[in-house]
């Protein structure tokens, strides 16, 4: 069932008061944070669980996709209805059901934006820790879908490491609760599982977080060095000092440029590399830490190295970094953003191969990035009014940056997900017996194919046309 | 334990997998194991091969500066944690029986000590897996990165799946320099509300301490704290600690202490086992409970994770009958701990090695029934699939008899 008899369908199910359904409706849920696009035939705006199961239960009926969406920030079109059928806003399941300081943990349903999670248990001095970059828009429900990661995973861990239970809608309809408040359940670690799954193998409708104590004091600061290869050099040598920082963010000249012409941050225009340290925890030995790490700094040449004095200044150093995407608009009208990974001594290689493959294909490209990850974030210039061709080789460009990734024991993707937008390529990072075994687990959970279908996994009809080139 | 009819002991994961293939043909059971070291939570289910991942051995790659390392299933963790130690780093993992076990068995069996809530268990600290599947396949999943969110997280599923999906063959860890400074600090208490409230403090504390465990005494209660890091962070965190503690907290050195409290399971061969994983704020009702029963005269609690552990030990109990003593105690336990927390463990597990020990019931029964459960009858069915050959409803060919969830008893 598709189109204005399934919106009519929906109408009688859930009530006209939780059905989209009109041509101009539509419109608004048909991209995300990415660049593919696609229109649902409806949007459900559930309130209740219930509404999600019974919703689902009819979808299985009459074999209808069933897409989730929270904020619609995903940058790797996994809220893309790319079947068609049902998208599921979470609009209105966006309440914090219980904060529970004794037990450090939180219950939330899937609409709650992350930083509003954190705002709301600050006063208990604790903190949800996974904070993407998208953190004032994007909801909890999306952040478990795509195991989303932030600056500060690096000593703190993903969405994946701060969630122990779970209730999820099974494509048949069916309510399942996984976890709870304790650290681990009894059986398969199917909370894991869940967790990064990108609606595929179900939709999350509440969420158990661990919340974790605010750090007693940070010192944050900004290193300018004349290029990457010395800011890359220098994230190792912290490293290999001992030395785990909270974060360790990296940025090209381009991108500092952009930056500072959009939020003034007080980054230096002629570093050829910059690079933002924070640690944080017990204020007594911050000190002897961020000394180190400025003698390491200044032995890789940097030019400049700023330490925030004051709160407002911690905020400012971040605020360039957490805005860069959206500066990226000074640079070009769109661009197309990238996620690979690469074991971090890798870096300065990989960057050099990322500015070369730009340079052949004509396309600029900034970075920002999570580098004590090795988490690069490549973007990809291009101008589509300039025609199609910009975006093709944007793409191809891409292609060959994640190619190289995968060769030096890296991944596709580092927190931004597969969605529809890399699903083609999961044939370079994985053998057909590793894709079969994730094949084995979708089926278990999702055996009509129904939870957003399209995604994760190669499908034979889109990815044809990527594999004939592959194999050229 | 029934004689196995076969021992393999397989050089590498392609002959592994072939060997898991032709058990599957043949319909014959297969028992994994690594160093043993947990056979006490093996059930008596038949068995036809005992397959042992020791010949699988040996570091695959470590680079320091990526804090990462691959490692051969088979390999003793002690060697792990030797050669890590030369380049100055350390896999953040206490495991029980540290100086036989195998890597692919701490995963297998979860087997996550006291540090869980300072570094991660070993599901937050595993990035990558090969398994050898019972098709004869051997898949990878994950990577030798430490974000990576391409396709889905198998090495969740294989952490604590006690070799009922495959064998593992293949690990990748995150690891951690070696921290430059320790310290300890142990203190008494009378009751168990007071020791848990200076632990609850103590695990929230902003120089986070390394280990905060609870431990019964015959005269009272235990705090045994363990702090590494810098050195003014180590002299914080053991400031902060010795304040929430109050007067009877002394320095110590707590290496042995907790290395003593972490065997508790060894120990406890000949008498029963019970780890539940609490809320927080639950420990405090659940250690009543558990002390009130004759039989649980030790409990050793990771109290800062809410895993606790009551545990009889041989010289407490009669050797012969414990078993049957067992089940009769773990719904008990299971009782009280509710009854006394209704509201704050209504979220919570108790989780028993097994619910059904003296029972017929396999090991595989017991984890088929769990999950079946919870999914309602139809994924996780689905999920043991996975091993590939079924043989019928509940009876999926995997079988793990070393690393399975049960009391322990013999």
């Amino acid at each position: 069932m598709r189109g204005a008899s399934l919106v009519r369908a929906l109408h009688d199910l859930l009530g006209p008061a939780k059905v989209l359904g009109t041509h101009d409706e539509l419109l608004i849920y048909e991209y995300d944070g990415a660049v593919d696009t696609a229109t649902p035939d409806a949007v459900a705006l559930p309130e209740t669980t219930a509404d999600v199961s019974a919703l689902a239960r009819f979808c299985h009926e009459h074999a209808v996709p069933i897409v989730p969406r929270g904020a619609g920030t995903g940058l790797s079109g996994g809220a893309i209805p790319v079947e068609g059928g049902v998208v599921v806003s979470f609009a209105r399941m966006a309440r914090i059901l219980e904060i529970d300081p004794e037990n450090l943990r939180a219950v939330v349903q899937p609409g709650v934006v992350n930083l509003h999670l954190s705002t709301a248990t600050a006063p208990y001095g604790l903190h949800f820790v996974p904070d993407p970059s998208s953190q004032k828009a994007c909801t909890l429900g999306g952040n478990v879908a795509e195991n989303s990661g932030g600056p500060h995973t690096l000593a703190y861990g993903v969405t994946t490491n701060h969630v122990t239970g779970l209730e999820i809608v099974l494509s048949d309809g069916s309510v399942v609760r996984l976890g709870g408040k304790a650290i681990e359940d009894e059986g398969y670690d199917l909370v894991g599982t869940f967790v990064g799954s990108e609606g595929t193998l179900g939709i999350v409708t509440e969420i158990t977080v661990k919340l974790t104590p605010l750090p007693e004091d940070k010192r944050t600061l900004m290193a300018a060095f004349p290029t990457m290869d010395e800011a890359s050099e220098t994230v190792s040598s912290i490293i290999a000092a001992g030395i785990v920082p909270s974060a360790i963010e990296m940025m090209d000249q381009l991108a500092t440029q952009a930056v500072e012409a959009s939020v003034s941050a007080g980054y230096p225009l002629d570093a050829g590399g910059i690079l933002l340290v924070e640690v944080d925890g017990a204020r007594d030995g911050l000190d002897d830490v961020r000394e180190k790490i400025e003698a390491i700094c200044r032995a890789h040449d940097a030019s400049t190295i700023r330490v925030a004095a004051t709160a407002l200044e911690r905020e400012r150093l971040w605020a360039g970094r957490k805005g860069a995407f959206a500066a990226m608009g000074r640079l070009s009208p769109d661009y197309y953003v990238q996620d690979g990974v690469i074991p971090r001594t890798r870096l300065p290689e990989i960057l050099r191969l990322v500015k070369e493959s730009g340079e052949r294909h004509g396309v600029r490209i900034a970075n920002v990035f999570h580098a004590g990850d090795g988490n690069i974030h490549p973007l990809i210039m291009f101008d589509l009014r300039n025609g199609p061709d910009e975006l093709e080789r944007a793409k191809e460009t891409s292609i060959e940056i994640l190619t190289a990734c995968v060769e030096a024991g890296g991944s596709l993707t580092g927190e931004h997900g597969v969605g529809m937008e890399k699903n083609c390529y999961m044939p370079l990072q994985f053998a057909p017996a590793d894709l079969a075994a994730m094949r084995r687990v979708k089926d278990a959970f999702d055996p009509a194919g129904l939870a957003n279908p399209g995604k994760v996994f190669p499908t034979p009809g889109r990815c044809r046309e990527f594999s004939l080139a592959a194999r050229r | 334990m029934r004689a196995t009819q076969d021992r393999v002991a397989p050089a590498d994961a392609g002959e592994c997998a072939a060997i898991l293939a032709q058990a599957g043909a043949e319909g014959r059971m297969v028992g994994i194991g690594g160093g043993l070291t947990k056979h006490y939570l093996g059930d008596a289910a038949s068995l036809d091969i005992e397959l042992r991942t020791t010949s699988i051995a040996g570091i695959v790659d470590h680079v320091p500066a990526d804090l990462t390392v691959t490692v051969a299933a088979g390999t003793r963790f002690a060697d792990l944690r030797a050669a890590l130690a030369r380049a100055g780093q350390f896999l953040p993992i206490d495991t029980p029986h540290a100086d036989d076990a195998t890597i692919g068995g701490v995963i297998a069996a979860n087997a996550n000590g006291f540090w869980r809530a300072r570094y991660g268990g070993v599901r937050d600290l595993l990035i990558g897996t090969r398994v050898a599947l019972t098709d004869g396949t051997v898949i990878r999943s994950g990577g030798r990165v430490v974000k990576n969110v391409a396709g889905y997280d198998l090495n969740k599923l294989f952490v604590g799946s006690f070799g009922t999906l495959g064998v593992i063959v293949e690990a990748t860890f995150k690891v951690l320099p070696i921290p430059a400074a320790e310290a300890g600090l142990i203190a008494r208490f009378g009751t168990v509300s007071d020791a848990f409230n200076a632990a609850a403090i103590i695990a929230r504390a902003p120089a986070r301490a390394e280990a905060v465990v609870v431990e019964r005494q015959p005269d009272g209660w235990d705090l045994v704290v363990s702090a590494r890091g810098d050195d003014k962070t180590v002299a914080r965190a053991v400031a902060d600690a010795r304040r929430a503690a109050g007067s009877s907290a002394e320095s110590a050195a707590v290496g042995d202490r907790l290395v003593l409290a972490r065997e508790l399971p060894a120990r406890a061969v000949e008498g029963a086992l019970v780890r539940a994983a609490l809320p927080l704020a639950s420990q405090t009702a659940f250690a009543e409970a558990a002390a009130r029963r004759d039989t649980f005269r030790e409990l050793v609690a990771d109290a800062s994770s809410a895993v606790a552990l009551p545990a009889c030990v041989a010289s407490h109990s009669k050797p012969t009958g414990t078993r049957v003593a067992i089940a009769l105690i773990i719904p008990s336990v299971r009782r009280h701990a509710s009854a006394s927390t209704a509201s704050s463990l209504s979220s919570s597990r108790v989780r028993p090695y097994s619910a059904t020990a003296s029972t017929t019931a396999s090991t595989n029964e017991i984890i088929v029934s769990t999950i079946e459960t919870r999914m309602s009858g139809t994924c996780c069915p689905m999920l043991l699939s996975f091993s590939a050959t079924s043989r019928g409803a509940t009876n999926c060919v995997v079988f793990l008899r070393i690393f399975s969830m049960s009391v322990g008893s013999k």
